[in-house]
């Protein structure tokens, strides 16, 4: 199924977390977008959006491809100039207060890069004499939380993609600042470099600093962050806890001897819109305090019972596939995918 | 947090205006390609002087850059023929490659992203690369003039020098001359790299801004090369690349020079200003 964005909506009201919800209560907003536009020619790449990160947030951004994540990111710290709208960055706006903003924020878009001629060290040294004094030590300690240290004098040139994350992040770090936007800094990491960044992530957000994470990685925005927004085409699709993100739906599965008789008897009890059949089971949309009637109404219209489960909970990649419409949308079918595959293989057809 | 003293503001302040330059320093001198310019900056002296030491006797037969034929007899005239024979091309492509590098090549590697994601004014970003563009040409410049006046004293010795007018200048004060022809040609060199930064805050590619600043350069140079353009003459900066001759009269002829130091001045200022209004509304999206 994939529902379009209205639908989406519709099913992210149900939770309490309406596109565009300012939900930081009695916290302080760190990063604010209002009414962002970013117009490229006749493409529109970030269409009116609203988002608000709150102090000390974890904050997960996702998207699919294209959906305007990295163009969010840059109107926000002043890398393009918005169509109309603006964002408020630790209080100050962007893109009038530009510098006042920067000096609170650390972080990279896109892939960080450094200048290869010149050592992990020197780098983070020029780097860092941009926003203030920075002292040897300093760097001598980001490198450390970045396990960089034994390289720090080495030339960034011949440094893998991972080395560069990590070094990304260091430079993100020099400046303790109170907002760190990160643009998937996993990307590239082995699984060992992954969990660090991840831990490092749950750190910074212990202490007390903003992490703004952008990712295509759901179950790492499931597993790091406390908030998250979904966009898709510019717009915000969902926003808001991401233990709301993820649909609560109750449904339970229930297998009889008499599917039709079972069905109907049930749709008597839930609705015609409560029960759908799927794979040979009937799902209920109920709770499961509602399966001791249910039973006893089935057992009483003669219906055999012979299992009743807990239908399984939806993941946040589900839910994200759904509200964006991404798993259908211009891809080709499984069969037809396969069919290009055996033409591609040694001995496929033509 | 106690206030700033007096004296530690005023080294912040000081820090931070000399920042932005020291940071462009450093970027110059962690590219190869500086190296090689600078390099040619000395080879060039030196090789007029070896071919005109191992040829004797005028060369060619009075053609060739100006000043050539009299480095033969006294060698202060080395750092002028290389100026002279640098000038025209060579100087220009120097000074497009290393201005169209400046954004644009940042651009292309990537860190022009993670710089402006620092608390960075735009106008003083600019300015702080055309200060250093200057400074690492004033660099070559002052490299060609030391080269060319050893290599000159090597193979000629150096001599007081005899101006265009006939009169004799000591050796300190034709040293002084020939630093003045030097500034003049950094002067001109400003135009070119101001052209250079324009380009290179519309591209994204370092080559496209070193050819396009080429390509002006050249198409100026045929313009005024013909006298159905006469006209356009003294509206562009080309036409007084070859003034600081002017110096070499007895007495200096000024008026020349001073028009050529306004044209230059006006060109650079203007383009520089425009390529700020475009660097300052650029979408950096490399």
């Amino acid at each position: 199924m994939t529902p379009d964005v209205a639908d989406a909506q519709t099913s992210s009201e149900r939770e309490g977390t309406r596109p565009g919800q300012q939900s930081c209560g009695g916290r302080v907003p760190i990063l604010t977008t209002h009414a962002l536009t970013k117009q490229f020619g006749r493409i529109r790449a970030v269409d009116g959006l609203d988002m608000e990160v709150c102090r000390g947030d974890i904050f997960g951004f996702l998207g699919p491809n294209g959906a305007g994540k990295t163009t969010v990111i840059r109107l926000a710290l002043g890398l393009i100039h918005p169509t109309s709208g603006y964002a408020e960055v630790c209080g100050h706006r962007v893109p009038g207060a530009l510098q006042a903003a920067l000096r609170h924020v650390g972080g990279f878009v896109d892939d960080p890069t450094f200048y290869p001629l010149m050592s992990a060290r020197r780098n983070l040294r020029l780097l860092g004499s941009m926003t203030g004094p920075v002292s040897e030590e300093r760097i001598d300690e980001v490198l450390d939380i970045v396990a960089l240290r034994d390289r720090a004098d080495d030339r960034v040139g011949g440094f893998s993609h991972g080395m560069k994350q990590r070094l990304g992040i260091a430079q993100a770090l020099l400046h303790r600042p109170e907002l760190i936007v990160l643009d998937e800094p996993t990307s590239g990491l082995d699984p060992r470099g992954m969990k660090d960044v991840r831990e490092l992530i749950r750190e910074l957000g212990a202490a007390g600093t903003t992490v703004f994470l952008s990712s295509h990685l759901l179950h790492e925005v499931e597993q790091v962050c406390t908030r998250a927004i979904i966009i898709n085409k510019g717009r915000v699709v969902v926003q808001g806890p991401v233990s709301a993100l993820r649909p609560k739906d109750d449904a339970i599965k229930v297998l009889t001897g008499d599917q039709g008789r079972a069905a109907e008897t049930l749709k008597s009890q839930f609705g015609a819109a409560g029960v759908t059949e799927d794979e040979g089971f009937l799902i209920v949309k109920a709770d499961e305090d509602a399966v001791p009637e249910m039973v006893r109404r089935l057992v009483g219209d003669g219906v055999e019972v012979r299992a009743v489960v807990p239908a399984p909970e939806q993941g946040l990649e589900d839910f994200f596939l759904e509200l964006t419409g991404t798993d259908d949308a211009n891809r080709p079918a499984p069969a037809k995918r396969r069919a290009g595959l055996a033409r591609l293989l040694p001995g496929g057809r033509r | 947090m106690n206030a700033p003293h007096g004296s530690t503001a005023a080294a912040g302040e000081r820090g931070r205006a000399w920042g932005p330059l020291r940071r462009e320093w450093t970027k110059l001198l962690f590219q190869r390609r500086s190296y090689l310019i600078w390099g040619g900056a000395v080879l060039i002296p030196f090789l007029i002087a070896l071919a005109l030491y191992l040829a004797k006797s005028d060369p060619h037969g009075g053609e060739g850059p100006l000043f050539l034929e009299r480095v033969t007899s006294n060698g202060m005239f080395v750092p002028l023929a290389a100026l002279s024979a640098l000038l025209p091309f060579l100087l220009p492509l120097a000074a497009a490659m290393v201005a169209g590098y400046m954004i644009a090549g940042e651009a292309e590697l990537g860190t022009l992203r993670i710089v402006l994601l620092r608390p960075t004014r735009r106008g003083s970003f600019i300015l702080a690369k055309w200060t250093m563009a200057i400074v690492y040409l004033g660099v070559g410049f002052a490299l060609m003039l030391v080269a060319g006046l050893v290599f000159g004293a090597l193979f000629f010795d150096l001599k007081p020098l005899v101006t265009l007018s006939g009169s004799t200048v000591s050796v300190g004060q034709g040293l002084g001359l020939i630093v003045l022809c030097c500034l003049y040609g950094l002067a001109a060199m400003a135009c070119i790299v101001s052209l250079a930064l324009l380009f290179s805050t519309i591209t994204d590619s370092s080559l496209t801004a070193l050819i396009a600043t080429i390509v002006i350069y050249i198409v100026l140079q045929v313009l005024i090369a013909f006298s159905y353009f006469d006209w356009l003459r003294p509206w562009v900066f080309p036409n007084y690349f070859l003034e600081y001759v002017n110096f070499f009269r007895d007495p200096i002829y000024w008026t020349p020079i001073l028009k050529g130091l306004a044209a230059f001045g006006a060109w650079s200022a203007g383009l520089t200003f425009i390529a700020y209004l475009l660097f300052r509304r650029k979408d950096v999206l490399s």
